[in-house]
């Protein structure tokens, strides 16, 4: 029976490439290591890989540029969701009566309230998979490290991060007013603060974004046109997310640019954006497509 | 990796490790692999040879063009998994030879042995 040490020498070994991954254990196998000796060897191989490759200005582009703002972005995004959905839930929750269930009419705003919240929680499903899907076809070299990274910026954006940007815009936005908080009530309550979020954060952003980070790392150089349209539909998706964020805009440029309120070009683009928005559920046709493929793939090896 | 010109032929110095990867493979020819070589090192040197410093110098060999390594079929004795075979290229069979070449002009009229005794 395997020992401790050799169920961790797997884990580890992921960090490098499936061939030198093969080899590497092929040899420790083969010179019959011991346990703690095998698991230093193999963080050896991957310690040198990984300081070989961050000597390199590339991995440092994708962690600055694409992984560090698309953690955030979905943080706060996933926040953004999360704490609309928990006023919801509070609502029907706290203010149930069996009466209600003879009306009609609360059914109706029932079915609607479900089916908003749905459509919010497979948009972000869809953003998430998309933020995966692009980090992981730029970093097939690094896929291991690059998913934990995007965990870790993740679980810092929602314990740190989207606080703290909700803070801040709370702040620039309504901190003169002194207006009381319309939704304390339910943030009170400790499962809609902190339980929600994080289930939201998990089901709804780190399995999807990850889904499609390994989807994108597995698969192999992909036809010209395929490759451009995969491309389009995931810029597209970014820019429909980016644009429309009006907190992320008025962020950038009272903090940042240090202008009053975006422009009424930016309102321009916003109001443009809405005819893209079908845009973004594009991974679930391209899921669909793809089960398809392999399912025919499976069946011509058969 | 330093070059050195000459007989208007570019060498590649190689450095110690360097020299004893492809001295290793070269002695063990088609069965020249990771396990293998590494075996080799640690019976001449009579010291530890580490994987991953063995890995990256392959990695850098292979660059260099001194050797070729290809994944190799899998065997039940490595649980299945394949072996990376190296194989010394005509280029690097020239720079070991070269290096051996140095060491041995250097060493001439040295007699280390005999001062190690008196030192001892």
């Amino acid at each position: 029976m395997k020992c401790l040490w050799w169920w961790l020498v797997e884990p580890v070994s992921r960090f490098l490439d499936r061939d030198e991954r093969e080899a590497v254990l092929g040899d420790l196998a083969e010179s019959r290591q011991s346990g703690p000796r095998a698991l230093l060897d193999v963080l050896d191989v991957v310690i040198r890989r990984q300081a070989r490759l961050w000597m390199t200005w590339r991995p440092w582009l994708i962690l600055f540029a694409l992984i560090l703002p698309v953690g955030m972005l979905l943080s706060i995004l996933s926040r953004q969701t999360s704490d609309l959905s928990a006023i919801y839930l509070w609502m029907y929750a706290n203010n149930w009566d069996a009466a209600l269930t003879h009306n009609p009419g609360f059914w109706r705003l029932f079915a609607e309230t479900a089916v908003s919240i749905f459509i919010s929680y497979l948009t972000l499903a869809c953003w998430s998979w998309t933020g995966g899907f692009v980090l992981g076809s730029l970093s097939r070299a690094m896929s291991t490290l690059n998913s934990l990274l995007l965990c870790l910026i993740l679980f810092f954006g929602q314990v740190i991060g989207a606080p703290d940007y909700f803070a801040f815009f709370r702040d620039k936005a309504f901190g003169d007013l002194h207006l009381p908080d319309p939704n304390a009530a339910v943030f009170e309550v400790g499962f809609y603060r902190v339980v929600l979020p994080v289930i939201v954060q998990i089901l709804i952003v780190a399995i999807p974004a990850l889904w499609g980070f390994r989807l994108a790392t597995g698969m192999g150089i992909l036809r010209r046109l395929l490759s451009a349209g995969l491309w389009t539909a995931a810029i597209t998706t970014m820019a429909v997310v980016v644009m429309p964020e009006v907190g992320l805009w008025f962020f950038m440029a009272t903090r940042i640019f240090h202008a009053n309120e975006p422009s009424w070009i930016w309102t321009g683009i916003m109001s443009g954006m809405k005819y893209l928005q079908p845009v973004q559920f594009w991974p679930i046709a391209f899921l669909i497509a793809h089960a398809i493929t392999q399912r025919g793939l499976r069946r011509a090896r058969a | 990796m330093y070059f050195a010109k000459h007989h208007n032929v570019v060498l590649i110095m190689l450095g110690e490790f360097e020299y004893l990867i492809l001295s290793a493979a070269f002695r063990l020819q088609e069965n020249a692999y990771g396990a293998a070589i590494r075996q080799q090192i640690e019976t001449a040197t009579k010291r530890r040879c580490s994987i991953g410093a063995l890995y990256t110098t392959l990695d850098r060999l292979e660059n260099k063009g001194l050797i070729k390594t290809a994944m190799g079929d899998p065997t039940p004795q490595r649980g299945g998994r394949p072996k990376r075979m190296v194989r010394v290229t005509g280029k690097g069979v020239r720079a070991a030879s070269e290096f051996y070449a140095t060491v041995t002009r250097m060493s001439r009229g040295v007699s280390w042995e005999t001062q190690a005794r008196n030192e001892s």
